[in-house]
């Protein structure tokens, strides 16, 4: 089987140069530039909470603190990393060095630019739309394998749908449902696809060869807290609207719940304490939707970017995996809490 | 909230984003896929109670088959009987009606035999008067006494009685 041992030493070979590769990794990256002193492959990253903004280019400058005086600081910057060296590189590990490098101002409240995290988002519709219009395309009444393919997802995320709230609810609250799913999973996905995209371009300082990285063009949306938010939004304006439609005004009984004390009993005081927490618990889904999304994509953009600085080149692989992984929960998360409180909107006055 | 990256343009242009990519995803793929993946679930369906349908029709027709074939094979022998009952009644009867007229016949031709009997007895009896009669006169002729003369009487007259009853 001349084909099978030539496979086996493709094999053997790729594995090698992985192997290489994560001891150069090592050498050259952070510990091991500790360690043996040599030269850092990459600068340390940078970590910001609120999405960079990429156009129009004056928001950009603004925002890295470009602008007339902005080469002068960097010479500045320069000479003091040079004279501070040894001790910078000590306090390397500590997260202290280059902070003065890194200053970032974040958008305002009401400013509006669009953002590395709203592009990405929109790369990820995109992508969606793509993906699903091409594959619903044709209408085949015996599907080809791409549509099978998108069918079959159709067909999970209605199935996983119906063992919440029943066939035909699920079929309803369908396009809301799966557009959050599919948003959520995509945007996670996105970055880990176009990684070189991600990891590379964007908007910094330096030349082609000491090009230093302050915005990157694309990073997942999730890392922007206004998306999970919008999606929150969108969630709960969702299952607030079913359970009205369904239940009409008595869906608000469950949070005014003054039934039994205009009736004389005493018992109605517990039912307006419960109904109150029921309103608060309503509203922090909100909050909790949102930071759950945020967090969980932000730590996993965080763990990337620090492996990668850490042990450059091929460590980073099996982070990648957890991320898909970790997409993927978070997409099934979000779809699934939607449509649990749904049918806890919806079923309330049954039990 | 600046810190965090809150931001009310970018919140909208999300909230925009998905409302766009959820409207686009309704309006040409969920809506014709699912049309479609509906349209064929039905069209299953509809072959499978058809072809269930074509079996229990199979079946029904196998059944009415059987049932007539019972029927017939019932009805020719309830033929077979009937033609069997006719002809053995046919029979009987006209081996009635052959005795009955065989008896008829013999009961004439008894008729016959007494009619012809008695109408010789009555020319004997007759032709025996003539007989006596002439017997008398050769008798008388040849001279007889009075009581030979009776004696002869009674005796031709008690042949000719035993005659008649025989």
């Amino acid at each position: 089987m001349p084909s099978g041992a030539a496979a086996k030493r493709v094999m053997l070979l790729a594995g090698l140069v992985m192997v290489a590769l994560l001891i150069a990794g090592f050498v050259v990256g952070a510990i091991g530039s500790q360690m043996f002193g040599t030269t850092r492959f990459l600068a340390q990253p940078a970590i910001h909470l609120p999405p960079q903004p990429i156009f129009p280019f004056s928001a950009v400058k603004t925002s890295l603190g470009y602008g007339s005086d902005y080469e002068a600081k960097k010479e500045e910057a320069k000479e003091t990393a040079d004279a501070e060296h040894p001790p910078a590189a000590e306090s390397g590990d500590h997260g202290e060095g280059g902070e003065e490098e890194h200053h970032f101002t974040p958008l305002g409240v009401s400013q509006f630019a669009i953002t590395n995290t709203l592009l990405s988002a929109w790369v990820a519709s995109l992508v969606i739309i793509l993906f699903f219009v091409l594959g619903a395309r044709k209408k085949a009444m015996v599907p080809g394998r791409f549509q099978s393919l998108v069918e079959s997802i159709f067909e999970g995320v209605l199935s996983f749908g119906s063992s919440v709230l029943g066939r035909d609810m699920a079929r309803r609250t369908f396009p809301v449902v799966a557009t959050i799913f599919f948003f959520v999973l995509f945007n996670a996905w996105i970055a880990l696809f176009l990684v070189p995209l991600y990891q590379a371009v964007g908007f910094g300082s330096g030349g082609l060869w000491d090009f230093e990285l302050k915005a990157h063009l694309i990073r997942p949306a999730g890392t922007d807290v206004n998306m999970p938010l919008a999606l929150a939004l969108v969630s709960f304006v969702f299952v607030e609207y079913w359970g009205i439609r369904t239940l009409g005004l008595g869906y608000f009984k469950k949070f005014f719940a003054f039934g039994n004390l205009l009736r004389g009993r005493p018992s109605g005081l517990i039912d307006i304490f419960v109904g109150i927490l029921e309103l608060i618990s309503e509203l922090v889904r909100i909050v909790s939707f949102t930071f759950r999304l945020f967090g969980n994509m932000t730590a996993g953009e965080i763990l990337v970017v620090m492996i990668t600085f850490l042990v450059p080149f091929v460590a980073n692989i099996f982070v990648f995996g957890l991320e898909l992984l970790v997409g993927l929960i978070q997409a099934v998360i979000f779809a699934g809490l939607t449509l649990v409180f749904l049918s806890l909107a919806v079923h309330h006055e049954e039990h | 909230m600046v810190e965090l990256g809150i931001n009310l343009p970018l919140l909208i242009a999300y909230l925009v984003t998905f409302v766009i990519l959820m409207a686009i995803l309704y309006q040409f793929a969920y809506k014709p896929l699912m049309g479609a993946m509906d349209q064929r679930t039905e069209r299953i369906q509809e072959g499978l109670s058809a072809a269930e349908r074509a079996r229990e029709e199979a079946a029904s027709s196998q059944a009415a088959i059987e049932e007539q074939l019972n029927e017939a094979r019932r009805e020719g022998q309830r033929l077979l009987d009937q033609a069997r009952e006719a002809s053995q009644r046919f029979r009987e009867s006209e081996m009635e009606r052959a005795r009955q007229e065989a008896e008829a016949f013999a009961e004439r031709a008894r008729a016959d035999i007494q009619r012809e009997r008695d109408a010789a007895l009555e020319d004997l009896r007759a032709s025996f008067g003539d007989l006596a009669i002439t017997a008398a006169e050769r008798v008388i002729r040849r001279s007889l006494d009075r009581q030979a003369h009776e004696e002869l009487i009674t005796q031709v007259l008690e042949e000719g009685e035993s005659l008649r009853r025989g």
